[in-house]
């Protein structure tokens, strides 16, 4: 059974559609991004699954049964959705340890998650004292404190410094590697594409695709790029022979459609053309997921 | 229990609480500690003792305040999101702040009185001016009960509209305008305003047609429990967007 199941999820706001007819599950232990432009509707997906807003239609289940019906929602899900929902006047543990003691959690797990999340040393000062990063720590470490299956955070890399990013990537793999599903969120692909197993892609609301990252850039068809000091030669060969040419204004390199590695390399052999480079163009996750989203846009 | 423990620590983990809870205390205090002290004896003599004990009314504001902050402070800094995952039957939430703002009220109403009290009447006693006890005794009590239920009245209030400034203004309207209400539209229907009951239950001889102290009391406790009651209802309808 998927650990996080969204099953034709639509919420609308008055005239604004946030989510429309959205589907998707999440496995454990993956870490399963979950990505979209701005406003696409992740937040929204995100509350709907913790119970904080109601779905106008469609399910929003985790562990097979909706938020608010879980025994135990502590030890179910672990969430973070804003690293700024903390009284600014409350130190890190103070913090932590509201939230431990509505959960009746005993006040040394606090200290150990402040020890997970490397903020020991900071715990007794003031939030409003805190960097954009020690505040996405403090967010995992409520979030953690539970010691939750499911881990749910948004934007979670948001403000992070690179060692940041390198710090929560090791933290959220190992923690599905622990078997706990991890949702997270994020509009920015390359902050999670070295830390997610599968993605969701949404955007305007709806489902653009889910699959694996290798998933997200098959079928986009890449041009050959080919480097040679006799390009000019080889264009004029290779337009003839049913290619498509375009230049970047270099001299020496030019981007081919229509045509396969070996016919290029074939056709420069054949009259003698030295290639300097010859090889598809990567297609950038990026590249990918701009063009996913980008065709439904995110303004309804 | 779980929610009651996590209420009080929201409320003492913040130097704000320290502040109001102190200023509710201090400044109504020591201002009828220096009117005690440096007062004229004969105007202290013919003056009434509620009128000495209420004072300028701010108590009664400042813990309204900070019971309101016990509300608002949720949806100020977004802490709402994670307080209601935890505990999703918001209700309970609800409840806990109200028990942690009753038991903030009765302690701001006990140092209101122990400070007030033994440093204004015991300076009043040097000083041969004579007070009654029945008034003494009806003043406090009033007073007492007052910011108990201002304190509450701010919780609920708070959770009915969730946002922080509109609380506070709302709230500091409805007992700062307090014995100016039933000027405007008549004693019938005015005494029975929030401040004006307030004003009732501390038996201020300044202001007249008010109703009865105990008429007074239940009516503002009344309020609290209506606001209550809808708070409870609307925070477990409402969506944390």
């Amino acid at each position: 059974m998927a650990e996080i199941t969204v099953e034709r999820l639509t919420k609308r706001y008055g005239e604004t559609l946030a989510v429309d007819d959205l589907s998707f599950t999440v496995q454990a232990g993956r870490v399963t991004g979950f990505l979209g432009p701005n406003g696409a509707g992740k937040s929204t997906t995100l509350r709907a699954l913790l119970g904080l807003v109601r779905p106008t239609s469609g399910r929003a289940l985790v562990m097979g049964r909706p938020f608010a019906e879980l025994k135990d929602p502590v030890r179910a899900v672990g969430a973070a959705l804003d690293a700024h929902d903390v009284h600014p006047g409350r130190s890190g543990r103070g913090h932590l340890r509201t939230i431990a003691a509505a959960a009746g959690l005993p006040n040394s797990r606090v200290d150990e998650v402040l020890d997970m999340v490397e903020l020991t040393p900071a715990r007794d000062r003031r939030v409003k004292g805190y960097s954009m990063g020690m505040r996405q720590r403090l967010a995992l470490a409520a979030a953690l404190l539970g010691d939750p299956r499911i881990l749910m955070l948004d934007e979670p890399a948001n403000g992070l410094d690179p060692q940041g990013m390198r710090w929560l990537r090791d933290i959220l793999v190992h923690l599905a590697g622990e078997g706990r599903a991890v949702l997270i969120s994020s509009h920015v692909l390359s902050e999670v594409e070295q830390t997610v197993d599968s993605v969701v892609v949404i955007g305007a609301g709806r489902l653009v695709m889910q699959g694996t990252l290798a998933d997200l850039v098959k079928g986009d068809r890449r041009p050959a790029l080919v480097r040679s000091p006799r390009a000019d030669e080889l264009r004029d060969l290779l337009e003839a022979a049913g290619a498509s040419v375009r230049t970047d204004g270099r001299a020496d390199s030019m981007h081919v459609h229509h045509a396969s590695l070996e016919d290029i390399g074939t056709l420069a052999a054949a009259h003698g053309i030295p290639i300097f480079e010859l090889t598809h163009e990567v297609a950038t996750l990026e590249d990918r997921f701009l063009k996913l989203t980008g065709e439904r846009g995110n303004v309804r | 229990m779980r929610a009651l423990k996590s209420e009080w620590l929201k409320l003492v983990s913040v130097r704000t609480t320290w502040t109001l809870l102190a200023a509710t205390v201090l400044i109504e205090g020591l201002g009828a500690t220096l009117s005690a002290a440096l007062g004229d004896v004969e105007d202290l003599r013919k003056g009434d003792v509620s009128a000495f004990i209420i004072g300028l009314r701010l108590q009664t504001v400042l813990m309204f305040t900070l019971g309101a902050l016990l509300s608002t402070n949720e949806f100020r800094h977004g802490t709402a999101n994670s307080t209601f995952v935890v505990t999703p039957k918001r209700e309970r939430v609800i409840l806990a702040k109200l028990v942690v703002g009753f038991a903030v009220g009765v302690a701001g109403a006990l140092l209101y009185i122990a400070f007030h009290a033994g440093l204004s009447l015991s300076i009043l006693a040097s000083r041969d001016v004579a007070v009654d006890s029945d008034l003494v005794v009806n003043g406090y009590v009033g007073v007492g009960v007052g910011l108990v239920l201002g304190c509450l009245f701010g919780v609920a209030l708070g959770a009915v509209l969730r946002n922080q400034v509109l609380t506070i203004v709302v709230g500091l309207v409805l007992f700062t305008l307090a014995g100016t209400v039933s000027l405007f539209i008549g004693t019938d229907v005015g005494q029975f305003f929030p401040g004006e009951a307030l004003l009732a239950l501390q038996n201020d001889p300044r202001v007249e047609d008010l109703l009865s102290q105990t008429v007074g009391g239940l009516v503002l406790a009344g309020y609290c429990l209506v606001l209550a009651v809808a708070g409870m209802v609307l925070t477990r309808q409402r969506e944390i967007a």
